[in-house]
């Protein structure tokens, strides 16, 4: 009896009898509600050009930066532009953006104040204490206020620090501020370890020009950087990466280089005793004396107690250059096929002692 | 006069196939909630079938595979004239977050087999899937359906 008078009120209820003859999805239903996080919103005239949106961003063709056409009186503003058939509407990029106020606007997550970092970066920015001369550039420069002085040194805030690279572009001392690829330290070593060596070996098969060098003059030669590019890549597949590394070493190398003439020895046996890591050593059986060249220091004094100048001994650095002038091209190979290694060789500053 | 006849009962009776062609299923998760009560596709006389033969209109998801790129093809052309395609969600349009460098992905579909309509959204709402269906479907179909071969 109670069930029946339960039915009775139930489909007597006008919501229930509206709905049964006119069975239509409430609009209600049909709108988005406020808290959903639709597509970014753009506001261009607050975007600061810094590109965290677009490396904050986990889709490939989502973000795309645009500069607009100069006209006479102003340069064109740069603001992102949002592929709505690609954006998967996560709200990184308005999560990220450092402008104040906000450039992108999607959902309310980014009203949140406390900030935390999401770039997904290769590179980690590092201030050289030994080189940074305290010229607080690099803080003026940063949009997001990541570079703090603590007790008269800057660092970066990583928490706060979008890697935009703009400290990098205003430092004016070269290596002050670093931007190190953190993910390959490994290879990166084997790499310069693989330079090295090639150029070493390079320099001490060119015999004639160095011996014929003087304590006054200079010998310049070239070694294309092509060659060594095919097995940088194989030890390290990321172009960018390799070629910065390849760079900054090679410019910031400086080897000693021994060259050994067994011909003028005499057998006068003064070098070994004085090699600090044995690396000379007298063969009894074959009645010579011989130099290892893995164990050597590359000191230099066997070079200074020899009196029959078997060991030379060279100091030689080396810069990237261009092969040609006019070099536009934007592809990392190409770039590299027009680069070559200038290597300039000199007499250690010890022979002009040594000659008198 | 039997030509407007078909279009009217085109345009209140549209019977669809989904296709996922290499998705995460989130949109098909989202259009399964078109079928629920809250939303209830078939008071707009929207049916779901599993077979293309039985429809009108694809609605395809994901982003278009290697194993897909046949396939897709196949299952269209199986669809009897006049047949529209509407794309759900980023995947078909742009291959999305799968669209990565050095992916296998094959997006967008429209290289394959013609668009008729797109929905943005990763997934989108099935409100917007709704009313992407209900603008373009009727008349697109009623359109097709007048062609001349």
């Amino acid at each position: 009896m109670s069930s029946v008078i339960w039915y009775l009120y139930e489909f007597g209820r006008k919501v229930w009898v509206k709905g049964f003859f006119n069975g239509k999805t409430s609009k209600e239903i049909m709108e988005k509600p406020d808290r959903f996080r639709d597509f970014p919103k753009v506001l261009k005239k607050n975007c600061i050009g810094c590109g965290a949106c677009t490396s904050s961003c986990p889709s490939p063709n989502a973000i795309k930066l645009i500069r607009d056409m100069d006209d006479k009186d102003h340069h064109g503003i740069t603001y992102p532009v949002i592929n709505k058939g690609a954006c998967i509407r996560c709200g990184f990029c308005a999560e990220i953006c450092p402008s104040e106020p906000k450039t992108l606007e999607c959902g309310e997550n980014h009203f949140i104040t406390e900030k935390f970092n999401i770039v997904p970066s290769k590179r980690k920015f590092i201030v050289d204490d030994f080189l940074c001369i305290v010229c607080g550039k690099c803080r003026d420069a940063c949009n997001v206020n990541a570079i703090e002085e603590i007790n008269n040194r800057f660092r970066v805030n990583e928490k706060k620090c979008v890697a935009c690279g703009d400290c990098l572009k205003s430092c004016p001392v070269k290596g002050a501020m670093k931007g190190i690829f953190i993910n390959n330290l490994e290879e990166q070593k084997t790499i310069i370890k693989l330079i090295v060596d090639r150029l070493e070996s390079f320099i001490e098969n060119k015999k004639e020009e160095l011996d014929k060098l003087d304590n006054l003059s200079l010998v310049k030669i070239q070694y294309p950087l092509s060659e060594l590019w095919d097995e940088i890549i194989a030890i390290l597949p990321d172009e960018e990466v390799a070629y910065e590394v390849t760079e900054n070493a090679i410019n910031r190398l400086k080897i000693r280089v021994m060259t050994w003439n067994e011909d003028n020895c005499k057998l006068c046996k003064l070098c070994v005793d004085e090699c600090p890591t044995g690396a000379i050593t007298y063969n009894e059986e074959d009645n010579r004396v011989k130099h290892d060249k893995n164990k050597c220091l590359r000191c230099s004094y066997c070079y200074q107690t020899c009196p029959f100048g078997v060991v030379k001994y060279f100091v030689v650095k080396f810069l990237v250059e261009n092969n040609e002038e006019n070099n536009n091209d934007k592809d990392i190979n190409e770039i590299v096929k027009n680069k070559v290694i200038g290597i300039t060789i000199k007499t250690s500053p010890l022979s002009a002692y040594l000659s008198d | 006069m039997f030509q407007s006849l078909k279009n009217i009962v085109r345009k209140s009776s549209i019977h669809v196939c989904i296709v996922n062609c290499g998705g995460c299923n989130g949109c098909d998760v989202e259009l399964v909630a078109l079928f629920s009560p809250r939303y209830d596709i078939e008071q707009y006389g929207i049916y779901i079938h599993n077979n293309p033969r039985e429809a009108d209109v694809l609605l395809i998801t994901g982003a278009v595979t290697e194993q897909w790129i046949h396939n897709i093809k196949r299952v269209y052309s199986k669809v009897p004239e006049p047949k529209i395609v509407v794309c759900v969600g980023n995947c078909p349009i742009s291959g999305d977050v799968f669209n990565q460098e050095g992916g296998t992905v094959h997006a967008p579909v429209s290289n394959f087999i013609p668009v008729a309509a797109e929905i943005s959204g990763c997934p989108p709402r099935p409100s917007e899937i709704l009313n992407a269906i209900l603008s373009t479907g009727p008349g697109a179909i009623s359109n097709r359906g007048r062609e001349r071969k």
